[in-house]
């Protein structure tokens, strides 16, 4: 647990050192010290919500492990050396399937899903998990939203079109044998874009990534952001939600010119103003800092929410801890800066 | 022609070919009949949402005998997502009227559980749409069912053609479960009652948001698979403001002005499909639900409460649903 803070560094100046009157410093340094103060509190308790065998589970009182809690946590206390990311990363090559993919929890079935992008996502240092990560890497390279065969594609734009999307613009979905959806896309182009090289049958990463991209564009909701993935149905717009938004701009980091991600970020900006979710406001916060804008005080609107080490989310926790550090996390999530 | 060796063998095969394709087809998907003998629906008239809703459930819950002593109850609610102004989900001051009413009659514990299908942000919601700080004020329990523990389940009837779903442990091992939809009128669906509300328990976390395979295996099919594997013990259905037309998320509101309590989830939402103007035997879950599930039939309906009258003027429906409209 002492190794574990230690290794924790905050890296994110906390905004406005331009503050320079005295009473302003004072103010903001009491502020960043109640931020440190929270933050050792809640990697505290996501520590020792760990669970024997290394994993996470989804809410404080299971003890089954989930994948996206065990991701996002091993994300969140992020240090090579520490005994508790050991564990949590032997856990997550251990659980990985034999087709290359990863289950949702422990005792899942095997055929594998979309946390499968998040396991690749967070073994990326490590050197021990190479083959695990490659296995991972040609699944995600196989594993497509139904739409992409040319039956449903057909069916989609000629009967069936009540929710407005173009089935030619595919990305990748939450559970095999269903549609692409916003989240899983998102996170297996952040998966994909952390390989350095397209070789050795990895030739096509850049045409899905840039497929997936296109999905993503086409799904965002007619002012901007995104939900699940349906913008339109029946001829009604649907609202976007802010994590949703969140997780989709840190995918098109990389696309901060595009009018659609113009129009998301302006959208997710003016929305964070009110966010008092922890988990809306925490990948709120990393999208926003992944497009270079400032994160100061919603970093610390978010530390100031009240009971957060309370929270009975696991993946809430390691949220709010990637949050409060955005420029490590960022790095994690493979958003070069 | 002439019934020879040759055309008998084949006549025979043809048969055989015949019944091995269209038998299938005729066989129950079911593996229990759980219908009661007589169902018990109450209608209350409840014009807003007010402090005394409280005050009038109970009295419609003593209307029917329950055994609440000692037990486990799990409210699940309609918290779909949160759109100012509309009416999506399950009031909040319905649910905790209905948390204080079982706690009165002797309840063991009362938790509120739901896996919203569009939102992941399920804390979001909760606090959008006005639940989290009653469910604090009055330390009611929450359990997200998108995020509970999981138990492999055998489904316990066959129509969207999957053996097994993993299930929330706190659905599963509910000694008493309510189911408390929002009266919707549902674009897939035709309704979204306390059938449909079920699809709740679904876990996002394996299945995804929303929970897509559900939509490939039908609708119909898969509220018919849950219902049969989740007992649903009793129904709170909020119908003082309802929905009409492009529900569950993008419909109008339609003041209604009831709440319907049932022992049977089939009756209630052929109670609450008729309030609505529909013919609920033209609800493929309600129809094939009355086979094993609950009753359909007024016949077989204790109604008690207010008097079931159907409106002047049904609820707007997205057009393939038209049918369900009376003659």
């Amino acid at each position: 647990m002492h190794r574990k803070l230690l290794a924790f560094r905050p890296t994110s100046p906390s905004s406005a050192i331009s503050l320079l009157t005295v009473e302003r410093f004072r103010i903001k340094s009491a502020a960043v010290k109640s931020d440190r103060v929270v933050l050792i509190g809640v990697l505290a308790e996501l520590s020792r919500r760990q669970l024997p065998a290394g994993g996470w589970a989804a809410l404080r009182s299971s003890a089954q492990a989930s994948l996206e809690s065990t991701c996002l946590s091993t994300l969140a206390i992020g240090s090579d050396d520490s005994d508790e990311v050991r564990l949590a990363q032997e856990f997550l090559v251990r659980l990985q399937n034999p087709n290359g993919s990863w289950p949702a929890f422990f005792g899942d079935d095997r055929d594998g899903v979309w946390v499968t992008s998040l396991a690749v996502i967070a073994l990326r240092d490590v050197a021990t998990a190479i083959p695990a990560r490659l296995a991972g890497i040609h699944w995600l390279m196989k594993y497509q939203g139904k739409e992409a065969n040319w039956f449903w594609r057909w069916k989609f734009l000629t009967a069936d079109r009540h929710v407005r999307f173009d089935p030619d613009k595919f990305g990748w979905p939450w559970v095999p044998d269903t549609c692409s959806w916003v989240v899983p896309t998102a996170f297996a182009i952040l998966a994909l874009s952390q390989v350095p090289c397209s070789c050795g049958g990895l030739e096509d990463i850049p045409i899905r990534v840039d497929l997936g991209i296109e999905m993503l564009m086409d799904r965002a909701c007619p002012g901007g952001g995104w939900n699940a993935g349906n913008g339109v149905v029946y001829g009604s717009t649907l609202a976007p939600h802010p994590d949703d938004t969140a997780i989709a701009l840190l995918a098109l980091n990389n696309r901060t010119q595009h009018p659609v991600v113009q129009a998301s970020l302006k959208w997710l900006e003016q929305t964070a103003q009110t966010l008092t979710a922890p988990w809306s406001l925490a990948w709120t916060i990393l999208a926003l800092a992944s497009h270079g804008r400032a994160v100061g005080p919603l970093i610390t609107t978010l530390m100031a929410l009240p009971d957060l080490s309370g929270n009975d989310d696991t993946c809430t926790l390691a949220l709010v801890c990637l949050a409060a550090d955005s420029s490590r996390a960022l790095a994690a999530f493979g958003v070069n800066l | 022609m002439i019934l020879n060796r040759r055309n008998f063998l084949v006549g025979t095969a043809a048969l055989a070919a015949g019944a091995s394709v269209s038998v299938p087809f005729f066989l129950p998907k079911y593996h229990a009949d759980r219908r009661a003998k007589r169902s018990r629906v109450a209608i209350l008239n409840v014009e807003q949402y007010v402090q005394r809703i409280d005050e009038l459930l109970g009295s419609g819950l003593r209307l029917f005998r329950m055994n609440i002593q000692g037990k486990t109850v799990v409210l699940k609610p309609n918290l779909v997502d949160y759109m100012p102004g509309s009416a999506i989900n399950t009031h909040p001051l319905i649910v905790l009227a209905a948390a204080q009413a079982y706690r009165s009659l002797g309840a063991k514990s009362v938790l509120v559980a739901e896996g919203p299908g569009h939102q992941r942000d399920t804390q979001l919601v909760l606090s959008q749409s006005g639940y989290a700080d009653l469910l604090r004020n009055f330390a009611i329990p929450f359990v997200d069912l998108n995020r509970d523990e999981l138990i492999h389940t055998r489904l316990r009837a066959s129509y969207m053609g999957m053996k097994s779903l993993w299930l929330p442990r706190t659905v599963l091992e509910a000694d008493f479960l309510v189911s408390m939809p929002k009266i919707k009128a549902h674009h897939w669906a035709g309704v979204t009652l306390s059938m449909k509300n079920m699809l709740g328990t679904v876990p996002g976390a394996r299945y995804g948001w929303p929970k897509n395979i559900l939509h490939w295996k039908g609708i119909q099919e898969s509220i018919l698979d849950v219902c049969a594997t989740i007992p649903v013990h009793f129904v709170i259905a909020d119908g003082i403001i309802a929905m009409e037309g492009n529900g569950p998320l993008s419909g109008t509101a339609r003041p209604l002005g009831k709440i319907v309590l049932a022992d049977d989830p089939v009756a209630a939402d052929a109670t609450c499909a008729r309030l609505m103007g529909f013919e609920p035997d033209r609800i493929l879950h309600i129809r094939e639900g009355a086979k094993f599930l609950g009753n359909v039939s007024p016949s077989l309906i204790d109604q008690v409460g207010e008097a079931l009258t159907p409106p002047t003027t049904p609820f707007d429906v997205v057009p393939e649903f038209r049918h369900l409209h009376g003659v």
